[in-house]
């Protein structure tokens, strides 16, 4: 008997594998449980169902696994719906917004300056900063305690009940306008106030927006227009990003990561044309848990030694450096009211 | 959108080469069903990298197999059951026909090994590498490749002894009976 155990084993491992073929499709297989997996895991705080429509989705493989692995449009979006329906009533999403206008004239010079935001349900908070990096003011809502305004550059505060609405009781863009060409002009994130809901500030004369939703459903309603397309993936401070992006018949350059893992967006890049004047907007987005550190991140601290005065005279100065084009803000046109006077303009 | 390799890349390389990787991971995890396992979950792992992969996407899945089944704590209990199977499988009574049986014999004994020494050895003698190769992809010194295979080639001679012994007394009794 051979008891050269080495080559008994070696003839012995060919033996023993002779028969074996690999299953096909390992690659498609391994594409289908792997987005089965991150939809499982963004879905940690998502519904059993949309747990259960990954795993369906995966299964037929049709949405998302493009046979070359790339991320398709509808399914990207889908999950992207899913995880803000979530994260909307259930995060607080803190962004750093950066707003860029372009100088109106030739030879004139560009305009950036940066907002610190928070938005949670109805509440939301705004501080702005001028191009120096000094706070210009601060806003916020609260259903407690309505709107509250801090002008820095007056050191004085105001607050006034009865202005803005909670954010679910409207819906960012109603009705037939939602998708239409007006949106498509100005991307729903950037959105101007509902001058259906604007009740006017007393003794200022411009309407009052409301804060018309958060985030979650700002960006749920941009991606529903449909308007935006997979592009691919790029990294985002140091993170692998899913890209969507306006399509190229539309007016203004939109773009949105999200996170291939939470599927939540991560950052927003808005273009504007040029002229009138054009820029870009950049909202770089964290998701944050509601903790009682977190949550006070919503409310306006009334600095020391500020004195409180009616809402009209802390709002003029500030309307002013806007209209003056000190403070860039977008889109153009007359500001809109206090909800969203910075550069998101949106009332988050 | 950086360039990179494209999904069907992936099915391309996987159609020549996946016999032969699946061959690896069978032997390594002791059955067609674990290897089948541990072959998909690798080319998972590398399917997260690889539009950006630059490298050898054979060698890549090889270490991973030999990382997977080293690693393979949480796939304990399920290990040992099949471990209880296979040794009840050897002690069937051997049929005296010597090598064929040894041979196979051979191969469910080397499941049995720890799973260092047997990942050296698969890598040594079904996948030829050499014992520098052999540790670069077990990420470990080259003196602890050639002390594990040298270990388990040493309890592979010692079942195989037990083989023969017991192979040569069933024939002493079947002669008497």
């Amino acid at each position: 008997m051979n008891t050269d155990v080495e080559d008994l084993l070696r003839e012995g491992m060919e033996r023993f594998t002779a028969d074996l073929r690999a299953p096909a499709g390992m690659a498609r297989r391994a594409v289908r449980r792997r987005r089965r997996r991150l939809a499982l895991r963004s879905g940690a705080a998502v519904t059993a169902a949309l747990t259960a429509g990954a795993v369906v989705l995966a299964a037929t493989g049709v949405p998302g696994t493009g046979h070359d692995g790339i991320d398709t449009t509808a399914y990207v979006v889908t999950r992207v719906d899913g995880a803000l329906s979530v994260a909307g009533p259930g995060q607080i999403a803190q962004m750093t917004v950066t707003t860029t206008r372009s100088a109106a004239l030739p030879g004139g010079t560009a305009v950036t300056t940066t907002a610190e935001e928070w938005s949670y349900g109805s509440q939301w908070r705004s501080v702005t900063y001028s191009p120096a990096g000094h706070p210009v003011y601060d806003e916020g809502f609260n259903p407690a305690s309505a709107y509250t305004l801090v002008s820095y550059q007056t050191r004085t505060w105001a607050r006034q009940s009865g202005l803005g609405r909670p954010a679910a009781a409207v819906s960012l863009v109603p009705g037939p306008f939602r998708c239409g060409p007006v949106v498509a002009a100005l991307p729903l994130l950037f959105q101007p106030g509902l001058p259906a809901f604007q009740p006017r500030v007393p003794d200022i004369g411009f309407p009052a927006s409301s804060g018309p939703a958060t985030v979650a459903t700002a960006v749920r309603n941009a991606i529903a227009c449909g308007t935006l397309a997979v592009a691919g993936r790029q990294r985002v401070d140091g993170m692998e990003a899913i890209e969507l992006t306006s399509r190229p018949d539309s007016p203004i350059s939109e773009t949105i990561w999200v996170s291939p893992g939470t599927y939540l967006p991560v950052r927003v890049v808005v273009r504007f044309p040029p002229g009138l004047p054009g820029g870009q907007q950049t909202v770089n987005i964290t998701w944050l848990p509601p903790t009682a550190q977190n949550l006070a991140q919503l409310t306006v601290p009334i600095p020391a030694g500020f004195r409180q005065v009616p809402l009209a005279q802390a709002l003029r100065p500030i309307l002013q450096q806007i209209l003056g084009g000190l403070l860039p803000r977008f889109p153009t046109g007359p500001p809109l009211g206090p909800f969203g006077l910075g550069p998101k303009s949106t009332g988050w | 959108m950086a360039a990179g390799r494209s999904a069907a890349e992936l099915e391309r390389f996987l159609a020549e080469r996946a016999d032969h990787l699946l061959a690896t991971a069978v032997l390594l995890a002791g059955s067609r069903d674990a290897g089948e396992d541990l072959l998909q979950t690798a080319v998972e792992r590398l399917l997260r990298r690889w539009r950006r992969f630059d490298g050898d996407p054979e060698g890549y899945l090889r270490r991973t197999l030999c990382n997977l089944a080293i690693d393979g704590r949480r796939r304990a209990g399920r290990w040992r059951q099949k471990e209880g199977l296979l040794r009840a499988g050897l002690r069937q009574t051997p049929d005296p026909a010597g090598d064929v049986d040894l041979r196979d014999a051979l191969v469910r004994l080397l499941v049995q090994l720890p799973v260092r020494q047997r990942a050296v050895l698969v890598l040594r003698y079904w996948e030829q590498l050499t014992d520098a190769e052999t540790a670069a992809v077990l990420g470990c010194p080259e003196g602890t490749v050639k002390s594990a295979g040298s270990r388990g080639l040493t309890r592979l001679r010692e079942l195989a002894d037990d083989w023969n012994d017991t192979t040569a007394m069933s024939g002493r009794n079947g002669q008497r009976s």
